[in-house]
């Protein structure tokens, strides 16, 4: 299976995002990482150009919710990404806060899978079982 | 008029310039005080260095910073540059430091050079007349330097390579060679006139497991860039690895290839002195511990050799530090250099060859490409993976080389990408570490390695 990855927004933090690409590539994933400072755009277009079936998307710096709220809008101008697997994490918020609510917010911007502040291999692990009893 | 000095008339033209008097500044550094000089400092003074980091926004903090730094027995003082100047955009860092000056917040997370402008600035410097050290990570850098000598700054930081992949994701990197040669060229002239102005190349790179043979081979190739140009002072650096045994393989390896291709370019004129980085990873957010490892750091400086020594603070892990901490550093780190007496020589000879025969390879093969110039041909390896930085953000690193801490610590390349390290050192690399385990462990133990000091 495809994935896109990458850090969004301003955000230069890249060692876990070159982890991200190593396990993902370790678990079997096609890997294509558009690395730190990227763009809803660019995720969505290579989303398109590379017929990806994931994306995921990464933050440290906690400014992903500003970005977040601009996805479905965006991603309503693109055709053919209804089935595309949604998935986010990283630290999801500038200072501090539960998943309790981070979770249902950010599954209301559109992801699937919301991860904050979770181990990578626990995310990974979620995200294979959950593609998993998808392709049931 | 030469080409080089069209393009300073233009550069200086920046209507964030307060009128460039040039025959003023070259007499200032033709007169200026010796003691301004880290290349003066070097010769005379039979220690190693103690240079903290630290830059605040306004003047009267900035001078506030450096007099606690002179009471704590600093021998060189910093000016860290805030990041929209590091950006060229002085507009913003104008008003960030208006706002900085009004409401007494700081609201750069440096001094803005450009902005207070040479003459002011060489207030402060003369004042203190101690060597000071331009700390920035400045992609285009030219305007700046040309501020900072005129401003009494005898040293710059920095190097197309260095200041480019740890810290930018696509700022063009052939520009950034163009850029740095300017400054180069500005610094070989101006070192005509008194005691030469020292460059320094940014050898902790992205500070996240970087292996020891790319560190050097980028260290060495931007020493031969600036002396291409006519530079006659050059420190080359690193950061500490991790392991003790590594940093003195590293410091020797270093100190013998700087000499040995500095003398191939016909340049053993040039002073090359080595500068050692205290760890630059992840800190101990207990302050206690951050005091130990940056007492351990000052040791293996001095295991190493090394002719100067950049120091942390017992904050590093909270943010940017008060002038109180870093000053304590400076004396705690003084108190340590002076204790430390009759230490031992270490010499591994086996790792001291693997690694030498590693840089020399990469450094060949930079050599052997076909472009016509060093610079194109550095940009062209950068472009290939012949150098491969791990953890560079950077669009054009490749990003396909492996390393892994092995049972000591050491830095250890598990895959090679497209860097020429031979069968026989890639053998021996993989030797020292335990590859049995499946990936998944392997990025655990990655995770590990990266924050060994927290």
């Amino acid at each position: 299976m495809k994935v896109v990855t990458g850090v969004v927004g301003n955000d230069i933090h890249v060692v876990a995002n070159r982890l991200i690409e190593l396990s993902l590539h370790a678990r079997g994933f096609e890997v294509f990482n558009l690395g730190v400072n990227t763009y809803l755009e660019e995720f969505f277009d290579a989303v398109v150009e590379t017929d990806a079936d994931i994306l995921l998307i990464s933050s440290l710096n906690g400014e992903a919710e500003g970005w977040s709220r601009e996805i479905k809008i965006l991603k309503s101008k693109y055709k053919n990404l209804d089935n595309l697997v949604m998935v986010i994490g990283g630290n999801l918020v500038v200072g501090t806060a539960s998943p309790e609510t981070i979770v249902p917010k950010y599954k209301n911007y559109g992801f699937d899978l919301v991860f904050h502040q979770v181990d990578l291999n626990t995310g990974l692990d979620t995200l294979e079982e959950f593609l998993k009893e998808r392709n049931k | 008029m030469s080409l080089l000095q069209e393009e300073r008339k233009i550069i200086l033209g920046n209507e964030y310039v307060d009128n460039f008097d040039f025959a003023e500044v070259e007499d200032f550094v033709k007169n200026a005080s010796k003691d301004l000089f880290i290349s003066y400092n070097f010769k005379t003074k039979n220690k190693m260095l103690v240079q903290p980091r630290g830059g605040f926004p306004t003047y009267k903090k900035q001078f506030a910073l450096n007099k606690f730094f002179v009471e704590a027995n600093v021998d060189v003082l910093p000016l860290t540059i805030d990041s929209n100047t590091r950006l060229n955009d002085y507009a913003t860092a104008k008003k960030m430091l208006r706002l900085s000056e009004e409401n007494e917040i700081d609201m750069l997370n440096g001094y803005p050079l450009v902005n207070h402008g040479y003459r002011t600035t060489r207030k402060m410097i003369t004042h203190f007349n101690k060597p000071v050290s331009l700390r920035h990570g400045t992609p285009d850098a030219r305007l700046l330097i040309e501020t900072a000598i005129a401003s009494g700054i005898f040293e710059i930081e920095g190097g197309p390579i260095t200041y480019l992949l740890p810290y930018s994701k696509n700022f063009p990197l052939d520009k950034a060679f163009l850029y740095w040669k300017y400054v180069e060229k500005v610094c070989a002239n101006y070192s005509k006139l008194n005691e030469p102005i020292n460059r320094e190349s940014f050898g902790p790179l992205t500070a996240t497991l970087v292996p020891p043979a790319i560190t050097i081979a980028i260290q060495l190739l931007e020493m031969l860039l600036s002396l291409e140009e006519g530079v006659k002072s050059f420190s080359v650096s690193f950061s500490q690895t991790g392991s003790m045994n590594q940093d003195i393989v590293m410091g020797a390896v270093i100190k013998k290839l700087a000499k040995h291709y500095a003398n191939e370019i016909n340049c053993d004129d040039t002073t090359i002195n080595l500068v050692y980085h205290q760890w630059m990873g992840a800190f101990p957010t207990n302050k206690d511990f951050a005091e130990q490892l940056i007492n351990m750091s000052t040791v293996i400086a001095s295991m190493v050799g090394a002719d100067k020594i950049i120091t942390k603070t017992r904050e590093e892990a909270s943010g940017i530090p008060t002038k109180e901490a870093n000053a304590k550093t400076v004396a705690s780190t003084q108190y340590t250099l002076g204790i430390l007496n009759g230490l031992p020589n270490i010499v591994d000879e086996e790792e001291e060859e693997i690694l030498t025969l590693e840089v020399k390879a990469i450094m060949e093969a930079v050599f052997n490409d076909e472009a016509d110039t060093l610079w194109r041909k550095v940009f062209n390896s950068i472009k290939n993976g012949t150098i491969d930085v791990p953890f560079s953000p950077h669009i054009i690193n490749h990003n396909e080389m492996i390393t892994i801490r092995d049972a000591n610590k050491n830095i250890r390349i598990i895959k090679r990408g497209n860097v020429p390290i031979s069968d026989r050192c890639f053998e021996y690399e993989k030797s020292k570490c335990d590859l049995t385990k499946d990936t998944t462990s392997i990025v655990n133990d990655i995770i590990h390695d990266i924050g060994i000091m927290q």
